[in-house]
């Protein structure tokens, strides 16, 4: 994931994007995964998380030349707008579940964010064969035969790499913490 | 459970997670940790989605599309002000670069100005080139006057022109005849008839002037201005030698010499300077061109030329007493002919003068 350097970076991007709307692209890439990762974590499918985080980022773009930098991420602003809009949809939906203020803090992230995106970097880092197999394993939901098919491998082959890129992830994942 | 092996255990898991979200019993605590891994797997966005959300924003701008280009534009744009800030010294925040901050450089102008530039440098070696052979090229031609004609023709020691004569008393004219040779000393005056056919001490007849002149060498020794061929005579001078003068010389002189005058050396000649002869004065002198084929092969030195300044101020008998070669001598008498003098002169009267012209041909 691309992580702003600081925040006169961000400001850049921000104010040239509000001159110049095709400059979103930059603050696209770097605020993806935060976002689809908060909502990802509070809605039940991956179908409304993707449709959550395109409405969110449909409405930064429309709103962003209205944005005004006051020192504060632009992660925060865009978790903003995906509360409101989590908001609306239980909403509508018949939930009064509220999004809770102190889900995130003001920069835009928490500790399970956080983890989430270490996550999506550590897969990235998986050798090739692994990645595939967790990508469509997890991503795409497919079966050990499924996938076994696909690679034309053995469904054995197939779940000891899924063990492998598991167990590599959660040593990773713990050697992070410590 | 426990017979499975952690492998089978954590696949079973996974299928329960994905199925309908349920969690594995197991007693395994490394299952159980990769187990809430792979749930937190399960929020790992699609590669494809995010592609296609992007397509989808970008469309939405009014630009056409937003390539890799602009993005990586503006991290070059931030990275550009970070090293501007660090080096607030530098002033020149771009040159091949993609920008300064926002502002793109445009690579025509930059282009224009460093094929100026480079121009302008070219400009300044090569001048420097053109310059040094039109300096070194450039053709001198300096000519002196000298008056000092000590080398090429001494004057006569006892006379501003020398002279001489003799004979021994003969009725008949001297003979037509050339003198002897020229010699410092004289030990035998010449003689066309000899008196005595068996001196004590036999020498060689000669006359006194500059050994280097001479005049045309035949057996016949004479008068060169008598119209008398014969019979032999010495002629009606005195004290030996040859035709009406006296003392042994050649002519109707007095002296060892030939010719008027007196005291030996060529009477009748030119005058040359000093002793009453005042040099000739230059009026005109246009100096000498340099020829082609000497300044192609940068060619330089002195012509030395021998002129008889007449009476009338204009050079005549020019000869070349010192020659160069490479068309320089031929120069160098083209431009001297044109020259005129005021004459030289003795007692107010105009004389013939011999002088010499220095011509000096330099390249500088």
């Amino acid at each position: 994931m691309k992580v702003l350097e600081n925040a006169a970076d961000e400001q850049v991007l921000i104010e040239a994007a509000q001159r110049d709307p095709s400059q979103f692209a930059e603050l696209y890439e770097s605020n993806f995964d935060r976002v689809y990762a908060f909502i990802a974590r509070r809605v039940p499918s991956r179908q409304d998380a993707e449709d959550l985080t395109s409405e969110v980022f449909h409405e930064a773009l429309r709103n962003l030349v209205r944005f005004e930098w006051r020192g504060v991420p632009f992660a925060a602003w865009l978790l903003g707008i995906a509360g409101n809009q989590l908001a609306d949809r239980w909403r509508r939906a018949g939930k009064h579940q509220e999004v809770p203020a102190n889900d995130w803090d003001e920069t835009g992230s928490d500790a399970k964010i956080e983890e989430n995106l270490i996550l999506f970097q550590l897969v990235n880092e998986l050798p090739p064969d692994q990645r595939l197999v967790v990508c469509r394993r997890f991503v795409d939901q497919k079966s050990l035969r499924e996938i076994a098919q696909e690679l034309r491998r053995s469904e054995g082959a197939i779940k000891q790499l899924q063990f492998r890129a598991l167990q590599g992830l959660r040593t990773r994942m713990r050697n992070r913490h410590v | 459970m426990s017979d499975m092996s952690p492998m089978d255990q954590l696949n079973e898991g996974i299928d329960l997670l994905l199925l309908d979200g349920g969690e594995l019993a197991t007693s395994d605590p490394e299952v159980t940790a990769m187990l809430a891994v792979a749930a937190e797997l399960c929020t790992v966005p699609r590669a494809d989605f995010k592609a296609e959300l992007k397509s989808e924003l970008l469309a939405k701008t009014t630009s056409s599309v937003i390539t890799a280009g602009s993005a990586s534009i503006l991290r070059t744009a931030i990275n550009e002000r970070n090293t501007n800030e660090r080096r607030s010294s530098e002033t020149i925040p771009t040159l091949a670069g993609s920008g300064c901050g926002l502002y793109p450089v445009q690579r025509s102008s930059f282009m224009a100005s460093l094929g100026a530039h480079a121009l302008m440098v070219a400009l300044l070696v090569t001048s420097g080139i053109w310059a040094a052979p039109s300096f070194h090229e450039s053709p001198r031609v300096h000519s002196v006057l000298v008056t000092d004609l000590t080398f090429v023709l001494p004057p006569a020691p006892d006379s501003l022109r020398g002279g001489g004569g003799g004979g021994d008393s003969d009725a008949l004219q001297a003979s037509n005849g050339n003198p002897p040779r020229f010699a410092r000393e004289q030990i035998a005056p010449p003689a066309i008839v000899v008196r005595s056919e068996q001196p004590k001490l036999p020498a060689e007849p000669t006359v006194v002037g500059p050994p280097a002149l001479s005049f045309p060498q035949t057996k016949q020794i004479g008068d060169p201005l008598s119209h008398t061929s014969g019979p032999p005579s010495n002629g009606p001078g005195t004290d030996g030698g040859v035709g009406t003068g006296n003392r042994g010389g050649v002519g109707p002189g007095t002296g060892p010499g030939v010719g008027d005058g007196w005291g030996g050396g060529i009477g009748g000649g030119p005058y040359v300077v000093g002793r009453g002869v005042t040099a000739p004065q230059l009026i005109y002198d246009p100096e000498p061109e340099y020829s082609e084929e000497a300044r192609k092969e940068k060619y330089q030195g002195v012509v030395l030329l021998q002129v008889i300044v007449g009476e009338d101020g204009r050079p005549r008998d020019i000869r070349i007493a010192r020659s160069l070669g490479l068309g320089l001598d031929e120069k160098a008498l083209e431009a001297v002919r044109r020259w005129r003098f005021e004459p030289g002169r003795l007692q107010g009267r105009a004389v013939a003068v011999v002088v010499n012209v220095q011509v000096n041909f330099r390249l500088y």
